[in-house]
């Protein structure tokens, strides 16, 4: 499977001698790492080995024979040379330059890195030379200055050396671009933007310039009042973050008086490399909400019958528009349902206060024994199709492998789907049918050896950040980024080549470029002949495509798609990564065909820098799915319907199963509305309420509903339809594995005990299970990984011993030694021919096109400090503090046209609903497109979205809809 | 041999060793002309101007603001009526510059038309004390009715001095016109004269680069033209000399453009280059008008142009007008400057003969430097040997100011002793002895009146303590506060320094504050006080980047040394010629 192809590049060597010791090393090493070869450490403030040298503190000057001394970071070794790097005269220097730093910084007491993580790398080299602020005899300056302005991030100007560590780490590892030198001499300073505070700046608080910072420039501060210390005084717990399916990996800090995290931290792992953004670095406070979920709950009996219980969601509220910039703060503090000085934050999170009388504190036992017997009675009543449940992408591999097993062998039904239906189930049934695997063929990393690189309906600088800070870094060693997507996202200014089609017509666009390709014999014949089928069937389609044709269709004009036609066809390795902008239409599943056979038909499949990338969205989407949290495949993709697969399950967990594919996401909602219909469900962690399309019919289906149980960590939307919430344990709180968007199966550690009663989410499966009668007694989430890499030969070998710190890639022969497959499809696809299967697709236009009444095209997504339904990023501090309100974003004219300007309250209309939020006018939204982020349940974006579906992936078309925006009259 | 795999490892390895980082250097074209554009069109930057070309190019905020708060042409508020320039280094500080410009504090400080700004050397050390207003370079007692006419919007532009002799560089007669001079490179071109003939000449004839460093101009020559050949290359003439009393490269522009766009064109055509500049500094706004003139007038008749001389080969040069700062004319920061980034000097090696403009090979030469070129290629080597004074070689400009009668450009034997050059000079102003001199611009050491009798020369100068650098001689008759004045000088590099190394950033601003307090209260430099001066100077010397912060505290140093004994107390930190020196 593991493509080991490489193209080798022979580098001379060189000889010299540093302190005595003679070395040989590669042309162009330098000093530093040469003599660290021969175990010399020289001192160094400036340099990390993360970044690339400039040479600018001079710390690590040597002699080597010339009139001055050289830089040894960034000076290369040359054959002959003899470096000294310890002499009377170099050790005065590196004092002096060390006293000359020191006479400018904050006094030691008021240092804002040695009162806090008592790390600074100035102050230790100057306790080794015996220099200090307070006795140095040179002139002492300061007053430089401090910025307090971003909510988690203090710059203390006095604390600055210029090292550029964070210009480096903002601009060449992070590719944010926002952090520079201004001004000149002695007047220099860092500076954010054009010398803009720093939380006024476009930086996006990734937090990496903390990590790269040397002294008490760049430090964290404090989150819900928990002091940032020494790492040696706190616990280091190596985890995951719980964000996004790049699955960066990080340590927390936790102080265990307090009980709390104190700071995390990015951690080295081949995918990631330390890198992480804001979700990850700053916001795990969520699992200290006061608002987190203690015990089970009941629904009295008075709150029957069902429907939604705040008025947010009942839309009878009076939810005080006017003061949404109120610098309140949703969480921090505030016990459940607290009104602080009795004002609320409008909108916001569900309010505690509104919902909690409709219901009581029950125990486990009889939340449990009421679970069980509802559902039983439920499935007693209706038979199997009565009963479904929703995992979750968030849990873990354990826990969805569990989920689906009670929910197949405990109701003996398939209906057990999760929100991959809502990200890349298109994505997933192309790529089925296309290559036979619905994992990426490669890793994100691995755009470092394209040539070319398309990203398409994917805004990753927002959503999958850490990604995108790849494809920046790539770009700028010399791939070719083509950027393919109808908004303007900050990737647009990463792009050789930005295509910005109208949305919903990225067939058309792709046939048009296979046309080209085709056209300009681009194609690679051989690999058409013998690793795809169906080639000709695709010429045919596509030849209907020239590009003048696909212009109008576009509106991308004909000489730019010839452009990238050539780019693509012409690159010696072309990668592309996609995201929902592809997946989330009724045509999704055609959108992905068209991109696998523009792989395919150019031979970029199954070679380094090469591939099918779709990026994942939930940190454990691509596990949940790898699980069998699907109603058509059990564990690792083996089709429910085929009686070979079903009879080996039926025999591996010992029952009956049913033979028929189960229902959907967006299918059991809909069959709740009718007769016969799905009557009981278990939801563990999802909210369909905020996250489903056309919430007004989700409303209606929730509260349709004979039975509803709700596993989570707080009182969302959907569990105001509950009949019993039980609360489970935050990600920080439990074991578990987690499956990246790389396949990258990595552990997820318990940082943290649960508040109050809150149990594991596989524990309170395994509870219920053994009370509708199965035989369940796994003692610990390792068992049930063993069970499950048993049923799953793509997760052959792997252990929780053998996945180690950074987790393992899948599949993986030799886990002990290696890190797993990078590059699939080396040899052959997972079809059953061996074969890519092209399948052709004719451009077809989205269910409901703009019109006089509706003239806006809505599009919806994420927001880079947001996450889903926001129940957990709401509760974030930081995140909560960045990004507070609600807005939509239009294009200037569009604005202008309807007397509409920037912060002003606007109202936005579909066929379905209608919400009121905030104006933002963003020269990156295309005339005749807006674009609401559906985190924000006071203005719901999925109250206007259409549930129409794909056919094949069952995806809602949440990227197309018609809409009208409308002035309000309110000013904020 | 080492094996390293993949595409990352592959572009790794066509790294050029110790090519440092970029840390915020943008590829892409330079922002400087866009941000000249709108400083033309508006007279400054406003903010929204800033963000709309930040978008519109697709270059992130702080690279614009890098460069804005770098540049000091760059204004980020409204200009004022008139700008009043008053330069306030070595040559003016010696004529009274500071009385002067407290006059002018207290005359225009309140009035809300004039912005009067202190500004480092103007290079008009032959007016000292001198000023600017609106740009237009004038002696301090022209100030009042200068400020006059731009506040009544007319200021009118300066003549470049004229010169109707030619100097004794300059193979054409007087009167000559294109048709008559250029005809190194019409002969070069024309394949009567070969490339490597001509670069031996030059290394026969042991000149060296004028501008400071003195490198062997021939060596200098054939490594860029040995360097990958076929490759593109580039040339640049550095026409940015900014250093205190050093203003004789102006000279040349002004009076035989001519010989430095000759020598520039023989220099492209030698290594291979197709395209040229002239780095100018935008100080010398009636210089850089005739260079214009005279580059036009070799685009009409055909000498440069797409086919230079009727070669069918490419020649073309171009003006590049600095956005302002000394420490451009260090080659590397000049580079950076040209390709778009903060003027801030890059570690070497590589140097720009191999890695240059844009990392291409780049020969860059002085004005001067140049200049000399035509003759030598046209008389040959032994002529310009015999030129000199003994064992010296060629003529020399100097740049002659301070305490003298007659302040201005000589051009002189090589040879010539220290004090024939200030008798040519009509004497110490008021019949006073020599005090002390720096005999090579503001980073050479000031030596004492026991050395008038040093021959000027690369060699001679080392031998006794100093160097010839930007061949400026200032003067300071018998009496004058050396200790000033050498804290003159290091505020001169404080202010130029670019700030991006520790030592030079951190180091000069100390050493200032240290010595300008104890100028300013007239007290004895004590024992303490000097040694951190010492170890700082030590630090500067060894460790700083650039030669700017290498010699910052030189001349000071040399001053402590002059008042125990009379001789410098350190020997300058630049071997003559040598191959790892060739900073400013």
């Amino acid at each position: 499977m593991t493509a080991t192809e490489e193209r080798t590049v022979t580098v001379a060597t060189v000889s010299v001698t540093i302190d005595g010791n003679q070395v040989s090393v590669a042309e162009g090493t330098t000093i530093f790492d040469a003599a660290r070869e021969v175990g010399v450490d020289i001192p160094v403030l400036c340099h990390n080995e993360r970044y690339d040298p400039v040479g600018v503190c001079r710390m690590c000057v040597v002699d080597t024979g010339g009139r001055v001394f050289a830089a040894a970071c960034v000076r290369p070794c040359e054959d002959g040379m003899e470096v000294k790097t310890a002499t009377p005269e170099l050790d005065r220097s590196r004092a002096t330059l060390t006293e000359l730093l020191m006479a400018d910084q904050p006094p030691r007491a008021e240092d804002p890195k040695d009162i806090t993580t008592r790390d600074n790398l100035l102050l230790s080299l100057a306790d080794g030379f015996g220099v200090a602020r307070e006795t140095t005899e040179l002139p002492c300056g300061s007053g430089r200055g401090t910025d307090s302005s971003n909510p988690v991030i203090d710059v203390n100007h006095d604390a600055c050396i210029l090292c550029d560590r964070c210009v480096r780490a903002c601009d060449d590892i992070q590719g944010n671009d926002v952090i520079g030198r201004s001004g000149k001499g002695y007047a220099t300073r860092i500076a954010f933007d054009l010398n803009d505070p720093m939380g006024a700046s476009s930086c996006v608080t990734c937090g990496e310039c903390v990590q790269a910072c040397p002294t008490g420039a760049l430090t964290n501060k404090p989150i819900r009042g928990i002091p940032i210390r020494p790492r040696e005084e706190l616990d280091a717990v190596d985890s995951v973050c719980p964000y996004c399916g790049v699955g960066c990996a990080l340590t927390y800090y936790v102080d265990r008086e307090r009980g709390a995290i104190s700071f995390a931290e990015g951690r080295d792992q081949p995918g990631s490399q330390s890198r992480l953004c804001v979700k990850g670095r700053y916001g795990w406070d969520y699992a200290a909400s006061p608002q987190r979920l203690t015990t089970p709950l009941i629904r009295i009996d008075a709150a029957y019958p069902k429907g939604p219980l705040s008025a947010d969601v009942r839309g009878d509220g009076h939810n005080d528009r006017g003061r949404v910039n109120g610098g309140e703060r949703s969480g921090g503090g505030r016990k459940p349902g607290d009104k602080r000085g009795g004002k609320r934050k409008p909108g916001g999170l569900v309010n505690y206060d509104e919902v909690m009388p409709h219901f009581r504190e029950a125990t486990w036992e009889e939340a449990l024994d009421l679970v069980a017997r509802r559902l039983r009675e439920v499935h007693a009543v209706g038979g199997p199709g009565a009963i479904a449940g929703f995992g979750s992408a968030k849990c873990s591999n354990e826990e969805a492998y569990l989920f689906q097993k009670l929910i197949r062998t405990g109701f003996r039904t398939n209906n057990v789907d999760h929100c991959t239906r809502l990200c890349h189930a298109s994505s997933v049934a192309a790529l089925f049918e296309g290559v036979g695997s619905g994992a990426v063929s490669t890793t994100y990393g691995d755009v470092a050896n394209a040539d070319c690189v398309i990203i398409t309906g994917s805004n990753p600088t927002a959503n999958h950040p850490v990604a995108s800070s790849f494809f920046k870094q790539a770009r700028r060693r010399g791939t070719k980024v083509i950027y393919v997507d109808p908004r303007a996202s900050t990737v647009a200014e990463h792009a050789d080549i930005f295509v910005q089609l109208k949305p919903g017509t990225d067939v058309a666009f792709y046939n048009s470029v296979m046309h080209e390709i085709i056209r300009l014999g681009l194609v690679d014949s051989a690999f058409i002949a013998n690793r795809t089928s169906n080639y000709d069937e695709l010429a045919r389609t596509v030849a209907d495509y020239p590009p003048e044709r696909a212009a109008q269709i576009t509106g991308v004009d004909a000489d730019t798609i010839r452009e990238v036609a050539r780019t693509w066809g012409e690159a010696g390795a072309a990668v592309v990564y996609w995201g929902m902008g592809i997946s989330q239409h009724t045509t999704g599943t055609d959108n992905a065909r068209c991109l696998i056979a523009l792989c395919s038909i150019t031979g970029n499949v199954g070679r380094p820098g090469t591939g099918l990338h779709p990026l994942r969205g939930q940190n454990n989407v691509q596990g949940a799915s790898d699980a069998g949290l699907i109603p058509m495949f059990y564990p690792d993709y083996q089709g429910v319907d085929a009686e070979k697969t079903r009879l080996r399950f039926e025999e591996a967990w010992g029952t009956t199963l049913d033979p028929k594919r189960g229902l959907t996401v967006t299918e059991i909602i809909k069959s709740v509305l009718q007769p016969d219909g799905v009557r009981g469900m278990y939801m563990l962690g999802e909210n369909p309420f905020l996250s489903d399309p056309n919430i007004n019919k989700v409303r209606k289906a929730l509260a349709a509903l004979d039975f509803l149980v709700v596993q989570d960590i707080f009182l969302t939307e959907t569990a105001e339809f509950a009949d019993v919430v039980l609360p489970a344990t935050s990600y920080l709180e439990k074991d578990g594995t987690y499956t990246n968007t790389d396949r990258r199966v990595q552990l997820g550690r318990k940082v943290m005990d649960p508040p109050g009663q809150a149990r594991p989410d596989w524990e309170i499966v395994q509870d219920i299970a053994r009370r509708i009668g199965l035989d369940w007694n796994y003692g610990s989430p390792r068992e049930v990984f063993d069970e499950m890499v048993g049923l799953m030969s793509s997760y052959q070998n792997l252990s929780y011993d053998n996945l180690g710190l950074s987790g393992k890639l899948y599949p993986n022969a030799d886990p002990e030694h290696t890190d797993g497959t990078i590059v699939m499809f080396d040899e052959r696809f997972n079809t059953d021919d061996g074969l890519a299967h092209l399948v052709p697709a004719q451009w077809l236009p989205p269910k409901e096109l703009p019109d006089a009444e509706y003239p806006l095209v809505l599009n919806t997504g994420r927001l880079l400090e947001h996450w889903h339904t926001g129940s957990m990023t709401r509760r974030s501090f930081a995140l909560d503090a960045i990004a507070p309100v609600a807005e939509v974003y239009m294009h200037p004219k569009d604005a202008a046209d309807r007397g509409l300007a920037h912060g002003e309250m606007a109202r936005v209309r579909s066929r379905r609903g209608t919400i009121e939020l905030l104006v933002r006018v963003s020269h990156r939204e295309q005339l005749g497109n807006c674009f609401i982020a559906f985190h924000f349940r006071e203005a719901a974006a999925n109250l206007l979205t259409i549930d129409e579906i794909d056919p094949v992936g069952k995806i809602p078309e949440f990227k197309f809809c018609a809409v009208q925006v409308e002035p309000l009259g309110v000013r904020t | 041999m080492t094996e390293v795999t993949d595409r990352a490892a592959e572009i790794r390895s066509r790294r050029v060793p110790g090519v440092e980082g970029r840390a915020g250097k943008f590829p892409g074209p330079s922002l400087i002309p866009a941000l000249n554009a709108i400083q033309a069109r508006l007279g400054w930057l406003p903010r929204e101007e800033l963000q709309e070309l930040s978008r519109d190019a697709r270059r992130p905020l702080y690279e614009i603001e890098g460069l804005i708060s770098f540049y000091p042409h760059f204004r980020t508020e409204p200009p004022t009526k008139v700008a009043l320039h008053v330069c306030h280094d070595l040559a003016c500080f010696l004529r009274d510059g500071d009385a002067r410009l407290a006059e002018l504090r207290a005359r225009y400080g309140e009035d809300a038309d004039v912005e009067l700004v202190e500004v480092s050397c103007l290079g008009r050390c032959d007016i000292a004390p001198a000023v600017a207003v609106n740009e237009r370079p004038a002696p301090v007692g022209d100030t009042e009715a200068l400020v006059a006419g731009a506040r009544a919007g007319e200021v009118g532009a300066a003549p470049a001095n004229e010169r109707i002799e030619p100097w004794p560089n300059d193979p054409y007669p007087a009167g000559s016109g294109v048709p008559e001079r250029y005809a190194t490179l019409r002969a070069l071109l024309a394949g009567d004269l070969d490339p490597d003939t001509i670069v031996a000449t030059l290394k026969d004839s042991e000149l060296r680069g004028m501008g400071g460093a003195g490198f062997p101009t021939g060596q200098k020559w054939g490594l860029v033209r040995d360097t990958q050949p076929g490759d593109v290359k580039y040339a640049i003439c550095n026409a940015d000399e900014s250093e205190p009393g050093t203003f004789k490269d102006r000279q040349i522009l002004a009076t035989q453009p001519h010989l430095v766009l000759e020598g520039l064109l023989l220099g492209m055509a030698v290594v291979g280059a197709e395209q040229g500049w002239v780095f100018i500094r935008h100080e010398y706004g009636p210089e850089e008008h005739v260079l214009r003139a005279e580059l036009d007038a070799l685009r009409e008749a055909g000498v440069t142009g797409p086919d230079a001389c009727g070669s069918g080969r490419r020649l073309d040069v171009e003006v590049f007008v600095s956005p302002g700062g000394y420490i451009l004319g260090e080659e590397t920061a000049l580079l950076e400057c040209m390709e778009g980034h903060r003027g801030e000097p890059r570690n070497k090696p590589p140097f720009p003969g191999n890695y240059g403009l844009h990392g291409r090979p780049t020969l860059m030469n002085s004005v001067e430097t140049f200049a000399d070129v035509p003759i030598i290629v046209q008389r040959g080597a032994q002529w310009w040997a015999d030129q000199g004074v003994g064992d010296s070689v060629g003529w020399k400009f100097f740049a002659v100011s301070g305490h003298v009668e007659r302040p201005d450009v000589y051009c002189v034997p090589m040879g010539t002793t220290v004090r024939e050059l200030i008798d040519l000079a009509g004497g110490v102003s008021g019949g006073r002895e020599v005090g002390a001199v720096q005999p090579g611009g503001a980073s050479s050491n000031f030596i004492g009146p026991d050395k008038l009798d040093m021959p000027l020369d690369f060699g001679t100068a080392v031998e006794n303590g100093t160097m010839l650098g930007s061949g400026a001689v200032v003067v300071l008759a018998e009496g004058t506060d050396l200790l000033a004045a050498s804290t003159n000088v290091l505020r001169f590099f404080r202010d130029e320094s670019c700030g991006k190394c520790v030592p030079c950033r951190v180091g000069s601003t100390k050493a200032h504050t240290i010595l300008r307090d104890v100028v300013e209260s007239g007290s004895e430099l004590d024992d303490d006080r000097r040694a951190h001066v010492l170890r700082l100077e030590e630090v500067m010397r060894k460790t700083s980047i650039c030669g700017l912060g290498q010699v910052a505290l030189g001349p000071v140093v040399s001053v402590l040394g002059l008042n125990k004994g009379g001789a410098a107390a350190r020997e300058q930190p630049r071997p003559n010629g040598a191959a790892d020196q060739p900073d400013r």
